[in-house]
């Protein structure tokens, strides 16, 4: 017969430690310090969510807030289509689809801050290709002063970035389709659109569902693009929730407002995930897609 | 419903060295339930890709109703098919999957949906029509894919491509009555593809038995058993198969070692194949018999399922099955003794045709 032996526990240990020291302990770290107020190790008071109302009742920060959502959904809605739409125009065999394959890899290769700078230099309105080609058409453009501008680079700047992970997942997606589904089509008299409808975006909706958290997820993080493009302006019309979180955190060594702006940006992350997560899951069943058997 | 008719067809993939397919001449009368026999790498694929028309002939006709599809896409023939596994439209009902073929055809949602209403019917999916096809049981899932083959009134053919392979063992039998049960009621002209001999069998009308890019055979099921027309249509079906006596034909009779076995009239002199079913022959002790009687067996070994079994016995270097009561054990001196008159000759794998002459 056998006894229990909780010994055994000491085999989980690692990883409980692992996990405790990079991910619990910062949290929580963040979270004492969001409900004090610290001057120095010895002076500390207690503040509760003091904080937190002042966070959420900060212009400042619900105006981030809100660029931050705007960016997140377009950023969504242009590079999930397009990335799609990529996907299924790649030749599916031959020599060339691996040449497309690592052409489409190399965004995703390069590093962020260098991202920002290729495409401050693209989009500067006296040297670069891009501004001064556009304002050579005749059209005022200038990124530095006009927020209107600004944003247009940044979306160009993320898409150009970004689309290629889409097109990698959904590429890989539709791969995976089997060629069954597309011969009934055939013999069904299915039109493209519907060979898309009812074939294709049935099958790459679990890969969608990862490209779409991804893009989620990174775009609501977005710090370093830019920072180096166009450092939050003009005045704060490209300045997201990290990049505030920064000037308050580092600029202005506010440590309890930031860890307050920490969490409940943390948080907000964590819900949009979970309500596009839910959303997408409900709208129709994946499992058992044309994927599976 | 219509006749499907393959005139020397062949085909070859671009960059082989050899033919898939060669020499196909096929008639298929409309409404025909024909069955495509054969192992993997036999051709039966190729052959269902050129009725679909997912590939085109590289040589032949291929015609249906005496009007040439060969260089029809597979949406403009009339043809439809049924997967191995259920191949549904993810977020499509039942209703919608069936009148999906229609909608893109021009009906009316309110007569496609008439329309499919009447095919889930006959498949007994009636209870079904509003549910999401693909949650179904599999049973029910490859129901609705015979459903959607069958929707359209004008359709010429259904290819079904080993159809029950997904389905649990349980079922099998009970998928293949209900194809065969709507073949029947529509007079639909079906194409069934199996590796499969009892599939094939209690299927179809008419069975051809494909081996290495040719049609070996194309007859009744009953005419392929006791009539195969190909030492390799002998051998493939049957469990266990046709056995196959290597003989000499000497002098007008068959000859097995040094023993005379019947009649060959008509047959010139060489060696021959003599073939026959286990069941119509027997090896016993008593080696008295009537005129095909081969002495000099040795049982090898019985398979019991008594009183009748399988006795398998070596005669001569040569080993021969039968069917029959087991009253003999291994190591018994025997003789085998088959119905002359069912006797089957090959000469180079192919039947003889004089052999009909030495049996009347």
């Amino acid at each position: 017969m056998r006894r229990w032996d909780n010994r055994a526990w000491l085999g989980v240990l690692p990883v409980v430690l692992i996990v405790a020291f990079s991910a619990v302990v910062p949290l929580m770290t963040v979270v004492n310090y969001s409900v004090q107020d610290i001057f120095d190790l010895n002076n500390r008071l207690f503040v509760g969510f003091e904080w937190y109302r002042d966070t959420l009742r900060d212009p400042r920060f619900l105006e981030a807030l809100l660029r931050q959502l705007g960016f997140s959904a377009l950023v969504l809605a242009i590079e999930i289509p397009l990335g799609i739409l990529v996907a299924r125009n790649l030749p599916r065999r031959g020599a060339s689809a691996g040449v497309w394959l690592v052409v489409l890899a190399i965004p995703l290769l390069i590093p962020w801050n260098v991202v920002g700078t290729i495409w401050q230099m693209f989009a500067r309105p006296d040297i670069g290709l891009l501004g001064a080609g556009v304002n050579a058409l005749g059209l005022d453009f200038n990124f530095t002063a006009d927020p209107v501008d600004a944003w247009i680079v940044l979306l160009m700047m993320d898409v150009w970035h970004w689309t290629s992970l889409v097109a990698l997942l959904a590429y890989a997606g539709l791969a995976a389709i089997p060629e069954p589904y597309y011969q009934a089509a055939e013999l069904d008299g299915a039109g493209r659109w519907q060979v898309f409808r009812h074939v294709e975006l049935p099958g790459l909706k679990p890969v969608l569902l990862i490209a779409g958290l991804l893009r989620l997820m990174d775009s609501l993080m977005i710090y370093t693009e830019p920072f180096v493009l166009t450092g939050g302006g003009p005045g704060s019309s490209t300045t997201f929730l990290s990049q505030h979180l920064t000037t308050m955190a580092v600029g202005q060594f506010d440590l309890g407002p930031a860890a307050a702006f920490s969490v409940l940006y943390f948080l907000v992350i964590l819900l949009l995930c979970w309500l596009f997560y839910t959303t997408v899951m409900r709208s129709d069943d994946v499992e058992g897609g044309p994927g599976e058997r | 419903m219509a006749e499907i008719r393959l005139d020397d067809v062949a085909h070859r993939y671009p960059g082989a060295a050899a033919d898939t397919l060669s020499g196909v001449n096929l008639v298929i009368p409309a409404g025909e339930a024909h069955a495509l026999l054969g192992g993997s790498g036999a051709g039966k694929t190729t052959l269902v890709n050129l009725l679909s028309g997912l590939q085109p002939p590289s040589a032949g006709t291929l015609s249906f109703d005496g009007v040439d599809v060969g260089s029809l896409p597979p949406r403009d023939r009339r043809v439809a098919q049924v997967f191995q596994f259920p191949v549904l439209y993810q977020s499509m009902t039942v209703a919608e999957v069936l009148g999906f073929p229609l909608r893109n055809r021009g009906w009316k949602r309110a007569a496609a949906r008439e329309r499919a209403r009447d095919i889930a019917g006959r498949l007994d999916l009636t209870r079904w029509l509003d549910a999401r096809a693909a949650a179904l049981p599999l049973f029910q899932q490859q129901l609705v894919g015979i459903g959607r083959a069958l929707v359209r009134p004008d359709i010429a053919l259904v290819l079904l491509d080993e159809p029950l392979t997904a389905v649990e063992p349980a079922t099998k039998w009970q998928l293949r009555r209900a194809i065969r049960d709507v073949q029947r009621e529509l007079g639909a002209t079906m194409v069934y593809v199996t590796h499969d001999q009892t599939e094939a069998m209690t299927f179809a009308d008419r069975i051809s038995v494909v081996h290495d890019g040719r049609v070996l055979q194309t007859d009744t099921p009953e005419a392929l058993y006791n009539r195969p027309a190909h030492e390799h249509v002998a051998h493939f079906i049957g469990s266990p198969g046709m056995n196959l006596l290597q003989a000499t034909v000497a002098g007008g009779t068959f000859r097995v070692g040094d023993q005379t076995v019947a009649a060959a009239r008509g047959l010139g002199d060489g060696p021959c194949t003599l073939g026959f079913r286990p069941e119509w022959a027997a090896l016993d002790r008593d080696g008295a018999g009537p005129v095909a009687t081969v002495r000099g067996a040795r049982v090898l070994g019985v398979e019991a399922h008594r009183p009748v079994g399988i006795v398998t016995a070596d005669l001569g270097g040569q080993t021969v099955r039968t069917r029959q009561p087991i009253d003999v054990e291994p190591g018994d001196r025997v003789a085998l003794r088959v119905d002359p008159a069912r006797l089957v000759a090959f000469r180079d794998g192919v039947r003889v045709a004089t052999v009909e002459a030495a049996r009347a």
